[in-house]
């Protein structure tokens, strides 16, 4: 799980029958510098799925990969990104 | 499997229910030179690993769901040992 902070929401007007009814968000990774100098997110943005409600300027646990649409198991979701965590605290030294 | 610094640890109140109980660490993959490979990854920990060890993790989505016991985890990362 990559860690992100919440920048938008994406809404789709047409969308694979698997996915209907989701709720997206559009978030950015931290570098393990932006962590450490707590400074704003430097990775590339991308589209998560999210059922926690996580809001703007939140830090998230992206999952990706397989294990994104894991959740769902053992329906088929076309997933590569979920919203697993809402982060309360990050502490990095 | 890869070798990782353990940077920092992170809480979470809203997260998947496979995660309660479960400590979350924020760590850095490394390459062969010890340096910083991609971006840092949460990995969930039953050693106690702190900040400073370097530990084995594991990317084994499998295994993962199989230690934390839930078959619809959407962890992947986990710290399999801790570095002498």
């Amino acid at each position: 799980m990559r860690i992100a902070e919440v920048i938008g929401t994406v809404t789709l007007s047409r969308c694979h029958p698997a996915v209907q009814g989701y709720r997206w968000i559009i978030s950015v990774p931290f570098s393990l510098k932006a962590l450490k100098n707590q400074t704003a997110p430097d990775g590339e943005d991308i589209v998560v799925l999210d059922e926690l409600g996580a809001g703007q300027g939140q830090k998230i646990g992206v999952s990706e990969g397989v294990e994104a649409s894991m959740p769902f198991h053992p329906h088929k979701k076309p997933l590569d990104a979920y919203c697993a965590c809402i982060l309360d605290s990050v502490t990095v030294q | 499997m890869q070798l990782a610094n353990v940077v920092g640890h992170a809480t979470a109140t809203m997260k998947h229910a496979s995660m309660t109980g479960w400590r979350l660490l924020v760590v850095q993959p490394l390459t062969t030179e010890a340096k910083p490979d991609g971006e840092p990854q949460l990995a969930v920990d039953s050693l106690g690993a702190g900040v400073g060890h370097r530990v084995l993790i594991c990317n084994d989505g499998a295994g993962t769901r199989q230690l934390l016991g839930h078959k619809n985890s959407p962890v992947r990362w986990f710290v399999m040992g801790i570095c002498d």
